[in-house]
């Protein structure tokens, strides 16, 4: 047993490493879309709070393998089919795997990231946007400066635990063929016929790297709060 | 007195400064006519909810000249901080008018009628109103220097250096220098509300608002907030104190006005205001504070 863990757990690395790459590269499509859409909905637009509502609704309820499926196997051919060059061009970016898996799981994500950003924002109390507006600030200078800077160590902690989520989620992307840690996991247990050994390790893996981003969450965490003190 | 630090002066220049880029109505006329008052308050109501409606201002007109301190006395719930609040429009009142420095606050005339006036307006006059607010109001998440720098560059868009120098002023003024570097949770609520002045000074504003400004601190935190502001009128700075300290008042201010239900009862001199009560109500309200120097 260890004997095999010694000779596979290299061939895992490459696949580790994508696996964090497209969870970071959804991470960032993810909390952009999230304070986007929550300003968006704390304004006073009614026509960007129903948009953001329905964008919420809609991508909390669907799950990420279906939306992965739609905007990998979908999307691209439908264009095709549709005959419309300009669609098609804009959308061919989406027949490689990688791309596909990043904007299928960040805007996945975007719809908990958009309830933890403008939870956090509400958060803070009123007081603070009125003493920024007695300085002669506008709104949006004072949710720049004041508001979304102390709202960030409010929604630290939350957007941590949904980076873990979107990492263990990654391991979807496998099936669209994105090499990454469970198709590797897959490769090996095809090569070896060992699946319970093959499948185990990158079980190993993923704890691993959630128990290590869960240390840097804290430290992170820890040093927001300090700044306050 | 201490003379070394002049917020007032310098606003003043400010004033007639080409940085200005606001006309005040009453520049070019100021030797034919005496000097346009920095507040007028003319009928100035304000109502809240509709069922019932709660009228927190009625009819409430008020005029503060330059370099005069008037303290807002009053029962709780009696419209003192909603009267602050509408000066600086983070109330909208209702009717009537609030004037500073002749400018309207707020609104615009269209046709004979007053329609709500743009944001970029409203805060050009905001950023000549000081306000403190009872709470302090800090940025947790700035240094000191942080809270002074950010109206300055942000919003008044004055070179670094010269923001970093008003701060420091400031805070040699409310003297608390050393705590530059200290976040607003490591201070005292006396040297958070200090820090709070500090930061409306940096503005260099021509009107400062005080709401209750020690009502939240430990009794043996409020005179350290007190001599800040009484240095403040002092040097002549033109200041509405909404407060609870009759002494304060009496001593401080140029002139006291009362207000009940929404009303201004009274407005009249420091002293005789509170050596010559004009109503039998202000007279039981003076009663409940032991005001040195008063009989009775």
């Amino acid at each position: 047993m260890l004997q095999f863990a010694r000779d596979y757990l290299p061939l895992y690395f490459q696949g580790t490493l994508v696996a964090i790459a497209v969870t970071a590269l959804s991470m960032l499509l993810s909390v952009a879309i999230g304070l986007a859409a929550a300003l968006g909905r704390l304004s006073g637009s009614r026509a960007a709070r129903s948009i953001v509502s329905a964008y919420v609704a809609f991508f909390r309820g669907i799950p990420p393998l279906v939306l992965l499926y739609v905007v990998y196997f979908g999307l691209p051919s439908w264009a095709e089919q549709m005959g419309i060059r300009p669609l098609a061009a804009f959308l061919a970016p989406l027949n490689n795997r990688v791309l596909s898996a990043v904007i299928a799981f960040g805007v996945n994500s975007g719809a908990y990231s958009t309830e933890i950003i403008r939870s956090a924002i509400a958060s803070i109390p009123h007081e603070q946007m009125e003493a920024a507006q007695s300085l002669g600030m506008s709104y949006w200078l004072a949710m720049r400066r004041i508001i979304v800077p102390q709202s960030a160590r409010v929604a630290f902690p939350p957007l941590g635990n949904e980076f873990i989520a979107v990492l263990k989620g990654t391991s979807l992307a496998s099936v669209i063929g994105v090499t990454e840690l469970m198709r590797d996991a897959q490769l090996v247990a095809a090569a070896t016929f060992q699946n319970l050994m093959a499948y185990s390790l990158a079980g190993v893996y993923y704890v691993v790297l959630v128990i290590m981003l869960q240390g840097a969450v804290g430290w992170i965490e820890g040093r927001l709060s300090l700044a306050h003190k | 007195m201490d003379r070394t630090v002049g917020f007032v002066s310098a606003s003043r220049e400010a004033a007639g400064a080409p940085r200005d880029p606001l006309p005040a109505p009453d520049r070019g006329d100021r030797g034919s006519r005496p000097e346009r008052p920095v507040l007028e308050l003319n009928g100035v109501g304000k109502t809240f909810g509709r069922h019932p409606p709660i009228a927190a201002l009625s009819d409430v007109s008020l005029i503060v000249n330059r370099g005069e301190s008037v303290a807002v006395v009053g029962p709780s719930g009696s419209g003192k901080t909603t009267l602050l609040r509408c000066i600086n429009f983070l109330v909208p009142y209702d009717s009537g008018r609030v004037l500073v420095n002749g400018r309207l606050v707020g609104y615009r005339e269209r046709q004979g009628r007053l329609v709500p006036d743009t944001e970029p307006r409203v805060n050009e006059i905001r950023k000549r109103i000081g306000m403190v607010f009872q709470r302090f109001n800090l940025f947790p998440h700035r240094t000191v220097l942080g809270n002074l720098l950010e109206g300055p560059l942000y919003v008044l868009k004055v070179p670094r250096t010269q923001a970093v120098q008003r701060a420091k002023a400031a805070l040699e003024l409310v003297g608390l220098t050393d705590k530059i570097d200290a976040y607003p949770g490591q201070l005292s609520g006396g040297q958070q509300q200090r820090v709070a002045i500090a930061r409306a000074l940096c503005m260099e504003p021509e009107l400062m608002l005080f709401d209750e400004v020690t009502s939240a601190l430990d009794p043996e935190l409020v005179g350290e907030v007190l001599a800040v502001i009484r240095r403040l009128a002092q040097q002549g700075m033109t200041m509405v104190i909404v407060t609870h300290e009759m002494a304060f008042a009496r001593d401080v201010a140029d002139r006291v006005v009362f207000m009940e239900a929404g009303r201004i009862v009274a407005d009249q001199p420091a002293v005789d205001f509170f050596m010559k009560p004009a109503t039998p109500r202000i007279e039981a309200f003076l009663s409940r504070f032991a005001v040195p120097g008063r009989p009775g």
